[in-house]
Order: structure tokens, then C-alpha cells, then sequence
């Protein structure tokens, strides 16, 4: 524990500064994971453990693209939509077969996926960690707000990611299908009753769900190192966070995430050994003060 | 009739140990040992989780916290105490049934997945508090420098031969136990509470205090198991209160069957094996077996001992819908 | 026996059961009516103790139990089935009656004897037998046919030998002819045990061919009781329900 250096860096502009981008970062990009597993789990009551796999397939993918192409863009784009296409395939012969079963089969069964994922990606991509580098188009001299550092690229990750959870939430708000999905996460029921075709709804969601994560791993691709396992921290990442902000609630996660993030950046000044421990600390007691997270409904 | 019961399990079980205890005369050498010993341990903790999830119904991701908890407990009381063996052993059970009545009144209130993730965020900061606390824990290096004081009536448990056939013992004597409590009323109100919660407290049973209940005996089998591997691993580590624990004591229960009592401990065995056997053949041990999981998974669609039960045309006692 | 008086209860902004007051007389049978949605789950729920009351009192045998928990209720003598048949789906009927008959008897947290303990199988297949039950003593109750599940949802609740019994539809979802046989019974069941009885019911020829008396809920108010000749005649019962002939199926 050390307290003073995070008095330090609270009185001082230039670390909170550096200090809030990179945990406003940190919580964007969960944001994304986590609004899928959200809606996921709000539509189909699956909880999918696979969902870190997602993540890091979509980080490994945009690697591999920007790497044969030299466009980070199109690397990012790739890591979408390659796990758009993922999230179907394994809706459509895993999941499927396990909905309604108990919540440990569906576990053990994601459980699988994510021990094959790790070896594929030790296979494909080595063993060791890979670093894709900061794209040559943000090689440019940081910025300075208030005495702190801020690399262009890290408020160009904020905005894109402002972005995809804007379209995210227009889309949910607006559109035929997102309307289907909202209502289907408010009552799953009703859907089925009002004759939509909850196949391709669920597929849908999924595909969704995999977009969202494969960008947010293609996204982080420059900031991270690539490992196989990647996908597990942020999968418990975002458990916390789709737990906080009430399972199904695409705004809890966005607001759980933000708080996430933050604890995160500013933990690791104050605490480095026990910056989870934090996070698991606020998880327990959010739980405890309200048993179905900030927005999350009753479970009668 | 019920007595009758009981002593044919007592029975059964004084055969099983003495068989074990017999085998190294005939078939020497330490792998065979080793491996009844390390199933002796997760087994213990297996069937304890499936004393929640099987008969009860609640889904606990987090039980590896007690494992873990027994682990750390018992090394740091022989490792910073002067306090016997069985003393030890004892305080331990204390301390985690301690520990379950606080950690089980905060997450028993929580339904279905919530009380799932409370669990293992429980378990996940018991193992960010032993990581951070260097100083006592050994953090990241796990608690090294072995177990004193090993010797227990006479009996030396550094001693590979002991320590088998004693963990052998404490494997029957806890399934025995384990045996009694679902066989008995309480054992009963647990699958009433599993089937239907809102019956079961109409019928005047106080669901909050069965769960807790429950919820503290199986806290203190799990860190008895946790014991055990303390003995066998001469410490106690971090890995041993991470979440993997959790899932392999998942693993093994949804692999051997939730609804059969012995399920837990043939899943065990199962994960064992596949564990030693495929770590010797390759490299790739997810890889094989995630194929294996999912096989099973999709191919029987439930445990190997309930499936095995409903083959022969019985009802597995538990069962979860 | 029970005396109810200003009973509300809300759900969010609406009144599902607004300033109730009515009696249940010792050894009475009967019956509660009204359109679905009027609120008579929602009336049993309240006198049960699975929701607590936002005003209003209980009064149970001259005792107050208003708030009271499940349990503490069902310890008094007030036994509940519900509409849709509660029961425990792994076990066989004998086990489900005789783990309501254990807890009933305080076994529940019993963690030294085998269950079930002495008496409680002689106990359970006497309960059984007074529902006709005892043929199918060791069939899986999920495997029941929905008839006899609901029967097996009264017999649980009568395991707990309770002085009044409140029966939540007990013939829905049945045939007429399949009614009729489930309904002989709760009458039988009713003299031979000189119970309390209160149950919901929407088949009128039922409700005014057996009930000793009658209540009528509508939007979670007492819109009328009496005797089936009072009721029968009331005006506001017949606009209730000629007035508007398909409140029945609203939901
Ligand atoms: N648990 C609940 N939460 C919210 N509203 C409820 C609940 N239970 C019942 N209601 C509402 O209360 C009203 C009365 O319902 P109910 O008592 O089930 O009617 P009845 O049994 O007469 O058909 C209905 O409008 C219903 O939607
Ligand atoms: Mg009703």
C-alpha cells in the first residue's frame, strides 16, 4: 500500500490527468466487451464465458491484418467483424445446444472453448507475447492538458469508442432489430410470443455481442501486449462490471465500466499489489447494498 | 433400516482404505501414491461444492476459497504457531467455518448468477489479500519452508506411505460425513430448497438458515481437502486459491454427475487423469482437453455417474433443472 | 378464525388489494370470486405472508400476524396450495409428503438422524389416502398427471395439519368432469377435517354448488359477500360480471 503516492497524485494536475485518460481507456474498452456480454446474457439468459476469447481472437486478428496490410483501420474492422462471424458460429453449434441447461454446463462448455482458443492462438501465433506497436499514424508528439502526457492515440481511442457505443445505444434505440433486442432483454417471453423469429434473433445477438468485443480487442491491440490467456482478465473484468451495473443493463455497464476503469488506473498508484482486491471489494459491496446491481431488475 | 444403512457405508468405507492401504505392498512406487493422494484432496473438496450446487441448488463459483483458506491456515499455524498437528487441523476447520458464516450471510441473500459472482469475487480477493500480503503469505511465492511437526500418535506423515494411507482415510471419513448429512432431514430440506424454494418455506423451514448452514459445512470439507494438499505439497500457494481451483472442482462435479453422490469424486478422478495423461502426451493440454469436455459435454449431456444411474434405469438422487 | 381488516396492498402505483375487511367464520367454507386480476392471489399472498401488507391487519385466532414470515404463519395453522400446483418435483409423492410432515414436525435442520425419522412415511401415506393418493405413493411427482400434482399441492399443504387451508384454483386448468372429482374431494376434505376452507374458483356452478359463503373481489376491493342466495341476487355482482361478460379473460 501507498497512500502518499496516490495523495501525491491526486493533488497534483498532471497525474490525474494522465491517470484519467488511461483509466477512461481502461474502462471504454471494457465497456464494449461488457455491453455485449450485457445484452447476451439480458436476451438469453446465457452467461458466456467466452466472451475474453472473443476479445483476444479480435486483438490477435487486427495484429495479423495490420501486419500484412500496414492499415491499422482495416486491422481493427477485421477484429469486428471476423468475431461478428465467430459469436454466430459458436452460437449456432455450442451454445444452442445448451440453452436452458444448467448455468455449469453452459460454464464447463465455454470453459472448452476458451482452453481450445488459448492453444489455437499458442499455435498460430507463438507462444510468447506480441507487441503490434503504436500504428505510424499516431506516431506523433503527445499532447500536454494540465502538465500531463496524453498520447494523441489514447484520445482517439476515447472518441472511437464514444462512437461505437453511441451507434451501440442509437442502434438499440431506434432501429427494428435493436428494439427486438431491448425488448427481448426486458422480457424474453414476450418475444417469442409476439411470433419473432428468435433464431435469428439470437444470432444476432451474438454476432453482436462477438463485433463489439472483437473491436474493442482490435482497438486495444497497440496498447496491450498479445498473449495467449489475454481474454481471461478482462473476462472477469467484465463480470464485475456487468455485475455492478445489473446484468442486461448496457447503461450500468457503461457507468460500472467508467467507475472500473478509474479504481484501475488510480489503484495501481495507491495499492499496486492489491489493485483488483479494490475491485472486487466495490463489487462485493454494490451487491450487497443493492443484490441485483445498480440497474439490474428484481430476480424474483 | 436407517442404521442398517449407515453401517454398511461405515462398512464399505473401512474396506476401500484397507484395500488402498494394501496396494503399494503389491504395486510399489510413488505415481500411484501420489495420484490417490492429490484425488483424496480434490475430491473431498469436490463432493463439499456439490453439497451446495447438486443438493441445494446454489451455484458457487467461489468455493475454492476455503480450499485455498485450508491451504494457508494450516501452513501458517505449523509454520508460525507451535500448536500440534491435529490442533492445527482443527483451528483450520474453525477458522473456515468462521470465515463461511460471514462470507456465506453476505452472499446467500444474492439469487442465481449474482450468487455465483459474489462467490468467486470473495474468492478473488481472499487471493489478491494473500498476493499483496508478502509478508506473511510469501505473496506470489506461496508459503515455502515446509510443514514441522509432521508426526502425529506415533505416526510420521512426512512419510509418503503415511501420508497416502491417511489421506486416503480422511477421503472416506469426509464422504462418510457427507454421506450422513444428505441422508439425513437437513440433507432433505436442501433438495426441497432446490426444487422449490417458495414451497419449502411454507412449509415453516427457515430457507436463509438451511443455506448458511450448508453453506459453513461445506467450507469446512473443502478446507479439510485443502489440508490435505497442504501435507502433500509440503505449503500452500496462491494457485491453490485462485479461480481455476474453482473450476476444476466444477469440472470435476458436472463431469462426474451432480446427481449422483459419488459423481464429484469420479469426476475427479477423470480430471486427474486426463490431466496426467494428456500432460504427458502434449504440449497442448487445453487444446485436448477442451475437445474432451466438449464431447462429453455435448454427447451426454450430463455426468458420467448419472448417466451411468440412469442407464441401469435409477433416479439420480439430486439433480439440477 | 381470521378477521381481515383494511388490508392494501400496492405494486408500484396500483392497488392490488385496496382496504379489503372480511371474516372467515370457523369450520365455513368459502368461496372467493372475481374477474382475473381482481386481486384473490394476490388477498391469499397477503393472509400467507409471501407479501407483506403496505396497511391493514391480520388477525389469526385473536392473534396478530400481520408482517409475519412464511414459516411463522404456517406455524399457526394456515395452510396454502397454489394456482400453479408447488410441490417437489424430484421427489416421489411419499417423499414429498414426508418432508412436509419432518418440517411440519421441527426436523428440518435435523442433521443426526436418517430421514425420515420415526412415524413420518406411516404419517405421509395416511395424507396421502385422504386425497386418494396412495396408489400413486411412489411415482415421481414431476411425472404426475396435472390433476393429481394438484392434488399433491394440497396434500403437502395438509401435511402441516392446518386449522384453515386456502386453495389458490384448485381445479385450474381441468376438464368439467375432472373438476368436479377434485372438487368432491376439498369438500370431503373439508367435513372430514373440519377445516377452515377458503378457495378461488371461476366455475360458478361450482362456487355456488358447494361454497357456504361467498366473496367477491373486484379491482382489489370486497364487492360483495353473502350467501350464495345473497350474492346471486346482488346487483353489483351481476353488472360485474354480465355487465361486462369477458372480464373473465382478460389476462
Ligand atoms: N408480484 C407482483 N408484482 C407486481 N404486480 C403483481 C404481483 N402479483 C400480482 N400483481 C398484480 O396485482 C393484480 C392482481 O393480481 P392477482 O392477485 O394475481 O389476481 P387474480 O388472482 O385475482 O387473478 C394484477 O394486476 C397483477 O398484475
Ligand atoms: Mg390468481
Amino acid at each position: 500500500m501507498d497512500l502518499d503516492a496516490l495523495l501525491d497524485c491526486v493533488t497534483t494536475s498532471s497525474c490525474v490527468v494522465t491517470q484519467t485518460v488511461s483509466g477512461l481507456i481502461v474502462g471504454m474498452l471494457l465497456f464494449l466487451v461488457a455491453a455485449g456480454l450485457t445484452l447476451i446474457f439480458g436476451v438469453l439468459k446465457i452467461v458466456n464465458f467466452a466472451h475474453g476469447t472473443f476479445y483476444m481472437l479480435g486483438a490477435y486478428l487486427a495484429y495479423s491484418v495490420f501486419v500484412g496490410t500496414g492499415s491499422y483501420v482495416l486491422g481493427v474492422l477485421a477484429g469486428g467483424a471476423g468475431m461478428a462471424v465467430f459469436g454466430v458460429v459458436f452460437e449456432r453449434f455450442l451454445i444452442r445446444r445448451v440453452y436452458g441447461a444448467n448455468v455449469l454446463m453452459q460454464l464447463l462448455i465455454c470453459y472448452a472453448v476458451v482452453l481450445i482458443c488459448d492453444d489455437l492462438v499458442k499455435i498460430v501465433w507463438g507462444p510468447d507475447f506480441r507487441a503490434m506497436g503504436m500504428p505510424p499514424e499516431f506516431q506523433v508528439p503527445p499532447f500536454f492538458i494540465a502538465g500531463g502526457v496524453v498520447p494523441p492515440f489514447y484520445l482517439v481511442l476515447i472518441a472511437v469508442t464514444l462512437l461505437i457505443g453511441g451507434a451501440l445505444g442509437l442502434g438499440l434505440g431506434l432501429t427494428r432489430v435493436g428494439k427486438t433486442i431491448r425488448a427481448a432483454a426486458i422480457n424474453p417471453d414476450m418475444v417469442s410470443a409476439l411470433g419473432i423469429n428468435t433464431t435469428l434473433l439470437y444470432s444476432m445477438v451474438f454476432a453482436v455481442g462477438g463485433m463489439l468485443a472483437g473491436l474493442a480487442g482490435g482497438l486495444a491491440a497497440p496498447v496491450r501486449s498479445l498473449t495467449p490467456g489475454m481474454g481471461f482478465s478482462i473476462l472477469i473484468e467484465s463480470f464485475i462490471v456487468t455485475v455492478i451495473g445489473g446484468m442486461g443493463s448496457i447503461a450500468g455497464a457503461l457507468i460500472a465500466a467508467v467507475v472500473l476503469g478509474l479504481i484501475r488506473s488510480f489503484g495501481t498508484i495507491g495499492f499496486p499489489l492489491f489493485t483488483e482486491g479494490l475491485m472486487y471489494i466495490a463489487m462485493i459491496i454494490i451487491l450487497v447494498v443493492k443484490p441485483s446491481g445498480l440497474f439490474g431488475k428484481e430476480i424474483v | 433400516m436407517g442404521r442398517a444403512h449407515t453401517l454398511r457405508d461405515i462398512a464399505i468405507g473401512c474396506l476401500v482404505v484397507a484395500v488402498l492401504a494394501a496396494i503399494p505392498w503389491m504395486l510399489p512406487g510413488k505415481a500411484f501414491q501420489d495420484f490417490v493422494i492429490r484425488c483424496a484432496s480434490m475430491a473431498l473438496f469436490a463432493t463439499s461444492l456439490n453439497l451446495l450446487v447438486g443438493y441445494t441448488g446454489l451455484s458457487s463459483f467461489g468455493h475454492g476459497l476455503f480450499y485455498g483458506l485450508g491451504t494457508y491456515s494450516f501452513a501458517l499455524l505449523m509454520q508460525k504457531t507451535t500448536v500440534s498437528l491435529p490442533l492445527a487441523f482443527l483451528l483450520t476447520l474453525l477458522i473456515s467455518a468462521a470465515t463461511a458464516v460471514v462470507v456465506g450471510a453476505i452472499c446467500i441473500r444474492l439469487r442465481l448468477i449474482y450468487f455465483a459472482f459474489v462467490t468467486l469475487a470473495m474468492q478473488m480477493l481472499a487471493h489478491s489479500v494473500i498476493i499483496s500480503w508478502v509478508g506473511l503469505t510469501g505473496g506470489d511465492q506461496g508459503l515455502q519452508g515446509g510443514i514441522p511437526r509432521r508426526v502425529v500418535a506415533g505416526i510420521d506423515l512426512g512419510n509418503q506411505y503415511n501420508l497416502y494411507v491417511f489421506s486416503a482415510a480422511m477421503l472416506v471419513i469426509g464422504l462418510l460425513l457427507m454421506r450422513h448429512i444428505v441422508a439425513t432431514t437437513f440433507g432433505t430440506s436442501l433438495r426441497m430448497i432446490r426444487d422449490n424454494e417458495t414451497r419449502a418455506a411454507f412449509l415453516g423451514i427457515s430457507v436463509w438458515r438451511v443455506k448458511l448452514t450448508v453453506f459453513v459445512l461445506a467450507a469446512v470439507f473443502a478446507s479439510a481437502g485443502g489440508m490435505v494438499m497442504s501435507l502433500f505439497v509440503s505449503g500452500a500457494y496462491p494457485e491453490l486459491i485462485n479461480w481455476p481451483i474453482s473450476g476444476d472442482a466444477i469440472f470435476a462435479i458436472v463431469m462426474g454427475g451432480v446427481g449422483s453422490f459419488l459423481g464429484p469424486t469420479v469426476g475427479t478422478m477423470i480430471l486427474l487423469l486426463l490431466n496426467d495423461v494428456v500432460t504427458r502426451q502434449t504440449e497442448y493440454y487445453g487444446l485436448a482437453l477442451g475437445i474432451i469436455i466438449l464431447l462429453f459435454a455435448l454427447g451426454l449431456r450430463r455426468g458420467v455417474l448419472d448417466f451411468v444411474t440412469e442407464r441401469l434405469g435409477g433416479r439420480p438422487a439430486g439433480g439440477i433443472h | 378464525m381470521l378477521q381481515i381488516t383494511g388490508l392494501t396492498k400496492r405494486f408500484g402505483g396500483i392497488s392490488a388489494i385496496s382496504d379489503v375487511t372480511m371474516t372467515f367464520n370457523p369450520g365455513t367454507l368459502t368461496a372467493v370470486i372475481g374477474p382475473n386480476g381482481a386481486g384473490k392471489s394476490t388477498f391469499f399472498n397477503l393472509i400467507s405472508g409471501a407479501f407483506r401488507p403496505d396497511a391493514g391487519e391480520v388477525l389469526f385466532k385473536g392473534e396478530n400476524i400481520t408482517g409475519m414470515n412464511r414459516a411463522a404463519i404456517v406455524r399457526r395453522g394456515i395452510g396454502r396450495a397454489f394456482q400453479v400446483a408447488s410441490f417437489f418435483p424430484s421427489m416421489t409423492v411419499a417423499e414429498n409428503l414426508m418432508a412436509a410432515i419432518a418440517a411440519h414436525r421441527g426436523q428440518w435442520a435435523d442433521l443426526n438422524h436418517r430421514f425420515p425419522r420415526q412415524g413420518v412415511r406411516a404419517r405421509a401415506l395416511e395424507v396421502a389416502e385422504m386425497l386418494g393418493l396412495q396408489d400413486s405413493a411412489g411415482v415421481l411427482s414431476a411425472n404426475l398427471s396435472h390433476g393429481d400434482q394438484k392434488l399433491l399441492d394440497i396434500a403437502v399443504a395438509l401435511a402441516l395439519e392446518p386449522s384453515m387451508l386456502l386453495l389458490d384454483e384448485p381445479t385450474a386448468g381441468m376438464g368439467p368432469e375432472e373438476r368436479w372429482r377434485m372438487i368432491e374431494k376439498v369438500q370431503r376434505l373439508w367435513q372430514v377435517q373440519n377445516l377452515t376452507l377458503a378457495f378461488i374458483e371461476h366455475d360458478m356452478d361450482i362456487v355456488f354448488g358447494i361454497a357456504s359463503s361467498i366473496r367477491v373481489l373486484c379491482y382489489g376491493r370486497v364487492l360483495a359477500e353473502g350467501t350464495p342466495a345473497e350474492i346471486r341476487a346482488n346487483p353489483a355482482v351481476i353488472e360485474a360480471y354480465l355487465g361486462t361478460p369477458d372480464a373473465e379473460d382478460d389476462l
